[in-house]
């Protein structure tokens, strides 16, 4: 009888340990304002000194519930709104959307107060919000596109328009993208496969085109007033915002995660092939193209790239960030932590290059302008 | 010509001593194990395009694709359920036979006899003692396997997406496929369930696993009048365990894992009753007895 209960005890920890093969699930949102670095890092949102690396608060939502049967989960990049409070997504079941005001902090719980939360979403906060004035557009995986008063003064916030995007695919419209707006339209990308344009003041559907693969990544305003932006299909597209006609510009050897970064007539985005490319909008060229990582597990470029003082930083899987000349040319700037893997976009902050990791010892890094490290969050 | 045929007979292949047939079975299955361990990620990927190649045929319904693939799953482990359950009936009959018996009680200070008159008894009757839980055991590396084949399938967060593009075979349009419908009745397959009701997550579905476990397990377990009966003990302590161990699952994983118990729950019974050996008494209140 005990061999028996033995058994069974053995494969209930064989259980255990075997379903950890999956592995993370989800990478840490990144953002900073001020001397203030914020990381969105599953159970929590951590406020980290940008000076000493120390944490200064963390907010770690409304709690779990029975037995924590209804964990929160933080991993949307924070935004950071002009009166300083910093709109955190619970990306767990909840569905919730806080407004944390960073000036308003409980010293003796190191956590902020919350000044407002949204509730009406019924799917998952994937998307980094975007601020246009004094409203907010926050996408959800539900389809919709929240559009939320910041100045009503409601501390329960009811939406003015959930703007629902469908189109004629029969996909989900899951919304995971940070949207982007000139004067007139928000552009809204679509995991099933559509960009969208908006009106701003009407909220209206002006325009959505279908393209041939799931779109992860904002669309960019390049600098000849088109929109630029990839897909899972392999291609670079270009739209015309007024009309949304578009065309595919480049093909890519993979699928493309990440945002291009504009630069005057150049842009620059990679794939999950580990390639690196510079695009000219002005020439309609590509001004060259670079494999930084071959290696299957680590060869993925899901991080936009970062421009540094003329410098092209790009961080692959692997956690190590190259450094691309003007003519291609690649150097390794920073190496990645022995154990550890990375998929945020880097940001420049207080004087540093900060970058996340997940399966690591540490999960943020400050370096300086030589890629050598400053601090590391936590400390070890 | 003599002097040859002695020669043949020698050279026939020979097992060690005590070393039976079924000994050879139960070698097999543990390779199968430890091979399915070593190439796990291959095993995953083997599912992960097995469950999309039946989503693209289904119109793109993943809760339909799941229960398909636990069907076809349950097709390819029937001859393993079958052995299973006649290991079970060969070890209960052992319970009520005189001869096993009365070793027990003859040698229940000798641990060492005893152990060598089971091992007798066990050859010349054919029975594996580890037949009826062997079939269980090779179905361990397909339940871890499915946990991450389902999460990386459904592609429910950016990094499980990343997962999927790197699992697809070339056949699969992937480009096409994703992102995959991961919506099922009430559920979002890629995430643990929960209904929220008065503010409180409950975990519907993984209820429902527990539940549905505790009844599979009450309806195949073993009728047996003896008290002192060692697997119909056992089966008694399966049917709490499991329920158990499947709650926990449920509840900390993709609700597709979930749906695939359940399912899987319902088709055990179906396969128990086709074969006769469900036992619809064991559902009432002191039906064991």
């Amino acid at each position: 009888m005990r061999k028996r209960f033995l058994i069974v005890g053995f494969f209930l920890l064989a259980a255990v340990l075997l379903s950890g093969c999956t592995g993370a699930t989800v990478w840490p949102g990144l953002s900073a304002s001020g001397e203030v670095a914020y990381l969105a890092n599953t159970s929590a949102v951590h406020a980290i000194d940008l000076k000493t690396g120390q944490e200064l608060w963390k907010f770690t939502g409304q709690g779990g519930g029975f037995l924590n049967t209804n964990p929160s989960l933080f991993v949307t990049t924070p935004i950071m709104t002009e009166d300083g409070l910093l709109i955190v997504l619970d990306s767990g079941n909840k569905h919730i959307l806080y407004a944390v005001d960073t000036k308003d902090v409980n010293q003796e719980q190191k956590t902020p107060n919350v000044a407002w939360r949204f509730t009406e979403a019924d799917g998952h906060w994937i998307a980094p919000p975007l601020i246009v004035g004094n409203r907010l557009f926050a996408p959800n995986s539900d389809g919709k596109v929240y559009v939320l008063n910041m100045q009503d003064g409601q501390s329960e916030k009811k939406a003015i328009k959930a703007v629902e995007l469908s189109s004629a695919s029969q996909k989900p419209g899951r919304l995971w993208a940070q949207p982007v707006a000139d004067d007139e339209r928000l552009y809204v990308t679509s995991l099933d496969h559509s960009l969208f344009a908006i009106d701003l003041e009407s909220y209206e559907v002006l325009w959505n085109a279908d393209l041939a693969g799931a779109i992860l990544s904002s669309p960019a305003l390049g600098s000849d007033g088109m929109l630029y932006v990839g897909s899972f299909a392999k291609q670079l597209e270009k739209f015309d915002p007024v009309t949304g006609q578009h065309q595919s510009v480049l093909d890519t050897e993979g699928w493309i995660w990440n945002t291009p970064v504009v630069d005057g007539d150049n842009l620059y985005f990679s794939d999950v092939e580990g390639y690196a490319y510079s695009y000219n909008t002005a020439t309609g060229t590509l001004n060259w193209k670079v494999q930084l990582n071959q290696v299957d597990t680590e060869k993925a470029i899901t991080a936009s790239p970062l421009l540094l003082d003329g410098q092209v930083l790009i961080t692959t899987e692997s956690g190590d960030i190259y450094e691309v000349s003007p003519d291609g040319k690649a150097d390794l700037w920073h190496q990645g932590p022995e154990k550890g893997k990375s998929y945020t976009t880097p940001i420049s902050a207080g004087g540093y290059v900060l970058a996340a990791y997940i399966e690591s010892d540490y999960y943020l890094v400050a370096l300086d302008d030589e890629g050598d490290v400053k601090w590391t969050f936590p400390t070890n | 010509m003599k002097n040859t045929s002695n020669q043949t007979q020698v050279q026939q292949p020979q097992l060690p001593q005590g070393f039976s047939g079924e000994s050879l079975k139960t070698v097999a299955v543990i390779a199968v194990l430890v091979l399915a361990f070593m190439n796990f990620g291959a095993v995953v990927n083997l599912m992960v395009n097995v469950l999309i190649f039946i989503y693209s045929l289904v119109g793109h319904n993943f809760g339909i694709a799941i229960i398909l693939f636990t069907v076809l799953i349950r097709l390819l482990t029937w001859p393993l359920n079958a052995q299973q359950m006649k290991g079970a009936k060969a070890m209960q009959d052992l319970q009520n036979d005189k001869e096993w018996q009365g070793i027990q009680k003859k040698y229940a200070k000798d641990r060492e006899k005893l152990a060598q008159e089971q091992l007798r008894i066990y050859r010349e009757r054919g029975i594996n003692p580890f037949g009826s839980c062997l079939p269980t055991l090779i179905q361990f590396p397909i339940l871890f396997a499915l946990i991450p084949a389902i999460t990386y399938a459904i592609g429910s967060t950016p990094l499980s997406l990343l997962k999927l593009s790197r699992s697809l075979y070339g056949f699969q349009n992937a480009a096409e496929l994703v992102p995959l419908n991961s919506r099922f009745l009430w559920m979002d397959l890629g995430l643990p369930e929960r209904t929220i009701i008065l503010g409180i997550g409950i975990p519907v579905l993984a209820l429902i696993v527990a539940l549905t476990t505790y009844i599979q397990t009450k309806l195949t377990m073993p009728a047996s009048a003896d008290t002192n009966d060692q697997s119909a003990a056992t089966a008694r302590i399966m049917s709490i365990q499991m329920p158990i161990l499947l709650f926990f699952f449920s509840v900390n994983y993709a609700s597709g894992l979930a749906v695939y118990f359940v399912a899987s729950n319902i088709l055990s019974i179906i396969q128990y009753a086709m074969m006769g050996k469900v036992n619809w008494r064991n559902l009432l209140p002191g039906g064991q007895k």
